[in-house]
């Protein structure tokens, strides 16, 4: 599914200054994986997650997302996988302000080349996270386990193969955090592959498998027996 | 589908910041209300002159004592026009269908009863109906005998008839002019306004030598009225006039004429050349209204873009191309500048119509106002939207969803 081949990611700091964010990640994710990738704030978590999410692309080394090179690619080829097979779930939510939950939903389906039914899709996606009920409401009418449930079925919508979740609890309370775990659990036992980025221990270990980073680097790659 | 999906966007995006919208829409809507009643005022404006050309006579030239740059007719006391001059434009001239001499004067007390009006007194021949193609509606004209027997006969105009008589028959009655007392013999047809905007029906018509001799006391004429047979031929005709007239009169330049001579082709040029200037000077206001109304979208979309990075970033994250985020801004900027424009014809016709209705002018509605509207307004919305489509559209996706 995801092949990452010594990637690297450098940045110039505004006084010319080299910052190695990336420095060498060789990484495999098969299909239908449940992965947690933990590292501590400032460790390069953020630029993977985007660099996986096809939103940024390395400085060097090799990408494949199934099968298909990813590193090198134009603004549109990267903008149609993103829509096709890549799901975002944000730490902050990133729903559109003044803009009902269906309506949020159907972000990605906007963007989708094919012809569809988007309301009833978009209504599909919110049933299947329990929100059927609150189409027509807003962000601001929702509470935070709400809001991120929306933002999962937008992530859903268009039925990507990857599930990029940033800290996806970090703004959660505990009852809500347990939700939002137990869906990506069901995304998971639904055959998806799902990623997690997240700097909590507890999270980390509702994953099968969980990566830690450090100064750029992979340090560990545990596989765990749920 | 996408398109139409992305069009989708732009009209919620505009629908979620109502005041926002509206303070951009109101330029354009402005300048284009502008644009729409000046061309509309303008068209009723020439279409009001074309008709005073058209009542004036279209083949017809005319010959008017007094020179310098007076415009509209002279007054009594000039007397450089004389019959003789009249007698020789006939016979010298080829293409004169009829030659009409007479005499006019302004501001004429008419007497009927206890009833009085003012008018304009014109002293005719039998020629003047035919050189005006203007004739009486009940009644008879002025006839040879009448002139050649310095009769007491007139002939009014359906203003001075409703004006002393009303509803009345006014033939067999009598009017008095300067204590003299004349018999209504006929009524002319309704002609409406001259070129200069006079009511031409407020007028009473006497016989030329009965005005001459017996009410004015001159020799001379006010002006001579031709009537061509070509139309193609009033500029020469009208040369023509002018050379004997100098000839007769003994004017060599530098000398001034002491008479003028004009046609209805050289009066709608000359009404029209003003009206060119002063149209096309408002056309530039509005379009100047325009342009700014143009910033001001510019500058207020600039502002938008730099408050919706986050949306743009979201929107970017999951899978909008480049092009798909600049279709949105520039979709907004088109449809902020196309309904503004289209608002702004349909208010400029609602002031068009009012105005036509306070002031008494006509307004002529027409197609164009509405597709320069349109073509003026998506070009606006183009130019002012395409920077901050742009500005849009490359922002770094990593960048712009942390807002």
């Amino acid at each position: 599914m995801i092949e990452l081949r010594n990637i690297t990611k450098t940045y110039n700091k505004d006084g010319g200054a080299e910052v190695k964010v990336l420095q060498g990640i060789n990484l495999a994710i098969g299909q239908g994986e449940f992965v947690s990738i933990m590292a501590p704030s400032g460790m390069g978590k953020s630029t993977m997650m985007n660099i996986i999410g096809c939103l940024d692309q390395p400085t060097g080394g090799e990408y494949f997302l199934d099968g298909i090179e990813v590193a090198g690619m134009n603004d549109d080829d990267l903008s149609r996988i993103r829509n096709k097979k890549i799901g975002f779930v944000f730490q902050s939510f990133n729903l559109l302000p003044r803009t009902t939950a269906l309506e949020n939903v159907e972000l990605p389906l906007i963007y989708s080349p094919d012809d569809l039914d988007i309301k009833a899709k978009a209504k599909s996606a919110l049933e299947a996270v329990g929100l059927g009920d609150r189409v027509g409401h807003q962000p601001s009418e929702l509470s935070g386990g709400q809001q991120q449930r929306v933002a999962i079925a937008r992530a859903l919508v268009n039925d990507p193969a990857l599930i990029l979740a940033d800290e996806p609890t970090g703004n959660l309370d505990s009852a809500s955090s347990n939700e939002v775990m137990a869906i990506f659990k069901k995304l998971h036992q639904d055959g998806r592959t799902v990623i997690l980025v997240t700097h909590e221990p507890e999270v980390a270990a509702q994953a099968d498998r969980i990566i830690r980073m450090k100064d750029g680097q992979v340090v560990s790659d545990e596989r765990r027996a749920n | 589908m996408k398109t139409g999906r992305i069009i989708g966007l732009a009209f919620s995006g505009l629908a979620k910041q109502k005041m926002r919208t509206f303070l951009m829409m109101l330029g354009i809507v402005i300048g284009v209300a502008t644009l729409t009643v000046i061309i509309s005022l303008t068209k009723g404006a020439q279409h009001k002159v074309m008709k005073g050309i058209k009542n004036f006579g279209t083949n017809a030239v005319m010959a008017s004592a007094g020179g310098g740059r007076m415009f509209g007719p002279p007054d009594g006391s000039t007397t450089t026009l004389t019959m003789a001059d009249a007698e020789a434009i006939k016979a010298s001239i080829k293409g004169i269908k009829h030659i009409a001499p007479f005499t006019m004067h302004v501001a004429q007390t008419v007497v009927a009863g206890s009833k009085n009006t003012e008018a304009a007194v014109f002293g005719v021949t039998p020629e003047f109906a035919d050189a005006w193609q203007w004739y009486a509606e009940k009644g008879d004209f002025i006839s040879a005998e009448d002139v050649s027997g310095l009769s007491k006969n007139c002939v009014l105009g359906q203003t001075v008839v409703r004006e002393l008589f009303g509803d009345q028959d006014p033939i067999g009655e009598t009017v008095r002019l300067n204590n003299t007392s004349f018999t209504v013999v006929g009524v002319l047809t309704k002609r409406g306004a001259s070129p200069h905007g006079m009511d031409m029906d407020n007028r009473v018509v006497v016989p030329l030598s009965t005005a001459m001799r017996r009410l004015f006391n001159t020799t001379a004429i006010g002006m001579i009225r031709l009537y061509v047979d070509d139309p193609d031929r009033l500029d020469e005709v009208t040369t023509s006039v002018s050379a004997i007239l100098r000839e007769r009169h003994h004017i060599t330049p530098p000398q001034e004429d002491d008479f003028r001579v004009t046609n209805s082709m050289a009066m709608a040029g000359t009404i029209k050349g003003v009206s060119k200037t002063l149209t096309t000077f408002l056309l530039l206001l509005a379009s100047i209204s325009l342009v700014v109304g143009g910033l001001v979208i510019a500058n207020i979309m600039l502002i938008s873009v730099n408050e919706r990075k986050k949306e743009i970033g979201i929107r970017r994250a999951f899978g909008a191309k480049a092009r798909d985020i600049r279709q949105q801004f520039l979709g907004e900027a088109l449809i902020v500048t196309l309904c503004g424009g289209i608002g702004g014809t349909i208010l400029g016709i609602a002031i068009s119509l009012a105005i036509a209705g306070i002031k008494k002018m006509p307004a002529v509605l027409s197609w164009e106002p509405f597709v320069l509207a349109i073509v003026f307004s998506a070009a606006v919305g183009i130019v002012a939207g395409l920077q901050p489509a742009r500005k849009a559209a490359g922002l770094d996706p990593v960048a712009a969803i942390k807002g």
